[in-house]
């Protein structure tokens, strides 16, 4: 056989077609009896549907834990999660802290040091010591 | 100097090769070369000819290749089928093969053809071989009938008592290799695989 | 919290249940399903038989406990489940996609046995959609490929190992065991026993298919094995319960097939069209890479002497340190005044052979300029087809 084919996979690249947000669950987590859990009771009373409505690829649960801070955990596609003490926050604290959650990648944070990082092949190609006119300096 | 200092009990004498550095004139010299000054002077490079004011008053095309290996999908002119618009594109001076007479072939024959062996006389090698594989090796009916061994392996094929007997040449040899040499061997034949991967 | 949307039904292509012109069929369905007696292998083999009387009274009395009884979750639970809300919103589905058709494309044969809740009729027509898609594409853009690389590009576009890779990007989950009681956002299989052989080949139409040794040749496999040349896998053993298992690789990729049907039967040709090449078509592959040469030099020379070019020659344009212990020798391949490749390498022979690679990847590889599919055809206006390049095929040695 003179030619075979060699097993791959593709590699998705999100964004690129569809776009596929990848915060899939938020759960918050309040007191009914703490001082502590006022804000989150409020976000949950006024600010949660229309965020859950905005935002419909998000699964929302709210569930109570008494006798504990107010927390917002995140559950990324990636299997990672976030969490995020609401503790004593007014509930415009918390809308931004979730659409922090929301908008994250669940990928641990790190410094990005190039502005560009792509799979595809440069333009102009690999540069080559043995093409191209030889410039003299 | 630095190394005089990590081992100061060696006396100096006895490393001759630090000496010269440490005279005041080589230092001086690699200071000289390092100045500032003079490093940006020489990285002042002109621009290429082809980005300078031309006398073209008009605008024109910069042609300026990359410094890069051809990428694959970039089809060979010869290669485009001749109803392809890329054809007409394509001019002589980006194909790139202004100087072809200048290279060197990388075999020093060149590989003419010359089709001369009739049925009659393949019949005769296949004979030879067959009957006789001990002085009728691959070469000697090579040089016999003015073709290429390989041309010989492509028509025939050696008897069965030669190909055994050279296996177990090859065995013996083997057995004698080492576990380097055997991992140098086997490792060269997977970076030989390689190739057809293009890794 | 649920996010349920207002979905506009379309009322032709539901579930045998949930249409609501058959109550009795459905009626029958369900006491089929509800006689726990009844093996679910024999149940889908004595069909609709079931008569209305059979099934016992109290399961209709009390619905909640008759969940468990259910091989898989009810349709009535598709619209309670923020799972699957979320999985139709994140995939930004087609509104005319209901959520009932989304939670029956979740379940597995292994799961649920009846061909009218498991997603194995969906799958058959999604995986006939994804390989014409693919295939069709792969062939116009590149119509000089061998077709050792077309199976090998169709397997990396709509091969079980990517749509299983799919899925974990799409934020599927899978259940731990089916059953009527689960969520039904979830992927519902029933898990391989311990120790079963992953990759026996399964039956064949080949003859003389017990030879093992035998040489199987291009067109063979075109002819007797799948889209992507390989001989189809066999289905798992039957465990106790009389029920087989599936692998995690083959549900998650069943899934995905099957939205591409669900899609295709109730949004439509150009929705199901777009969805593929949106999630796809879009993804990364490097076709040059899937190519491996066994002797690039000898192929070279027999393409040009079938496209009667000059024979090819092959010629160092630079070279760098002979006699050193790393040479560099760039070598090109010319036929006659022409380059058709070139490519740098340690060795004369190996340069000389890496260019013969690239010459014959620039010959497999053209790709003709504003490519169309026969499927673009199909849309309102479209100009009329023209035929696309065919090429006489693959170098044969």
């Amino acid at each position: 056989m003179p030619v075979q084919g060699v097993k791959a996979v593709t590699t998705a690249r999100n964004g690129v077609g569809a776009f596929i947000l990848q915060c899939k669950r938020l759960d918050f987590h309040y007191c009914d009896w703490a001082g502590s859990s006022r804000g989150m009771v409020a976000f949950l009373k006024h600010k949660l549907p229309a965020i859950a409505k905005e935002n419909p690829q998000i699964e929302i649960r709210v569930s109570p834990r008494p006798h504990r801070h107010p927390v917002i955990k995140g559950q990324y596609i990636n299997g990672r999660e976030k969490a995020i003490c609401v503790r004593n926050l007014e509930p415009e604290q918390i809308v931004n802290k979730v659409s922090l959650l929301k908008e994250a990648s669940g990928e641990k944070l790190k410094r990005i040091k190039k502005p560009v990082s792509s799979i595809n092949e440069s333009v102009r190609g690999i540069w080559s010591p043995f093409h191209g006119e030889y410039k003299g300096i | 100097m630095a190394a005089c200092i990590v081992c100061p009990k060696r006396p100096l004498l006895a490393l001759p090769f630090l000496l010269p550095s440490c005279e005041p004139v080589a230092l001086e010299l690699r200071r000289n070369q390092s100045s500032y000054r003079r490093t940006k002077q020489r990285l002042r490079v002109k621009p290429d000819a082809s980005f300078g004011a031309s006398n073209q008053s008009r605008d024109h095309i910069i042609y300026n290749p990359p410094p890069t290996a051809p990428s694959v999908y970039q089809t060979p002119t010869k290669f485009l089928p001749p109803d392809d618009a890329r054809r007409a594109l394509r001019t002589d001076a980006s194909s790139g093969s202004e100087n072809l007479d200048s290279f060197a072939p990388i075999y020093k024959s060149s590989p003419e053809k010359t089709y001369h062996l009739s049925p009659s006389d393949i019949e005769e090698i296949r004979k030879l071989r067959l009957t006789d594989p001990m002085s009728w090796s691959r070469w000697k009916l090579a040089k016999r009938f003015g073709c290429s061994p390989m041309f010989i392996a492509m028509v025939c094929e050696a008897a069965p008592e030669k190909k055994e007997m050279q296996k177990q040449v090859l065995e013996a040899i083997q057995s004698r290799w080492g576990a380097k040499r055997r991992m140098a061997r086997e490792d060269r034949q997977l970076r030989r695989e390689t190739w057809g991967r293009d890794e | 919290m649920k996010r349920l949307q207002l979905l506009r039904w379309s009322s032709s292509a539901l579930s045998a249940r949930a249409r609501a012109g058959v109550r009795l069929q459905q009626n029958i369905a369900r006491g089929a399903r509800y006689q726990t007696t009844v093996s679910p292998a024999a149940q889908s083999e004595s069909g609709q038989l079931a008569d209305e009387q059979s099934f016992p009274p109290q399961f209709s009395s009390n619905p909640q406990q008759s969940k468990y009884a259910l091989p898989s979750p009810p349709v009535e639970a598709a619209r309670e489940s923020a799972k699957l809300a979320a999985l139709h919103a994140r995939l930004y589905l087609p509104s005319r996609l209901p959520l009932e058709t989304l939670a029956r494309s979740l379940v597995d044969t292994s799961a649920d046995p009846n061909p009218n809740f498991n997603n194995e009729s969906l799958a058959t027509l999604g995986h006939d959609l994804l390989t014409y898609y693919t295939s069709e594409h792969l062939l116009c853009t590149y119509p000089r490929l061998p077709l050792t690389v077309i199976f090998a590009a169709m397997y990396a576009y709509v091969g079980p190992k990517t749509l299983t890779a799919m899925a974990k990007e799409w934020g599927v989950e899978t259940a731990a065991a089916p059953g009527g009681e689960v969520d039904p956002g979830l992927l519902q299989f029933k898990r391989l026993l311990p120790g079963t052989e992953l990759n026996a080949e399964g039956a064949t139409m080949r003859p003389n298919a017990h030879q093992k040794s035998w040489r199987k040749s291009i067109t063979s496999r075109i002819v007797y094995d799948n889209e992507f040349g390989e001989q189809p896998q066999t289905q798992a053993p039957v465990d106790a319960q009389g029920a087989q298992g599936v692998s995690f690789e083959r549900a998650n990729a069943t899934f995905v097939r099957a939205l591409m049907g669900s899609i295709y039967l109730h949004a439509g040709r150009p929705a199901a069209k777009r969805f593929f090449e949106q999630h796809f078509l879009s993804r990364h592959l490097n076709i040059s890479e899937l190519f491996n040469f066994s002797q690039p030099a000898r192929d070279l020379s027999r393409l040009c002497a079938r496209e009667n070019f000059e024979p090819p020659v092959a010629k160092i344009i630079s070279e760098t340190g002979r006699k050193s212990r790393h040479p560099v020798f760039i070598v090109g391949i010319f036929s006659g005044k022409d380059k058709l490749g070139e490519a740098a390498g340690a060795s004369l022979l190996e340069a000389r052979s890496r260019a013969a690679v690239a010459a014959l990847k620039g010959w497999y590889l053209y790709s003709p300029l504003n490519v169309r599919v026969p499927s673009s055809t199909e849309e309102e206006g479209a100009a009329p087809w023209k035929p696309v390049h065919v090429d006489l095929g693959e170098v044969i040695v």
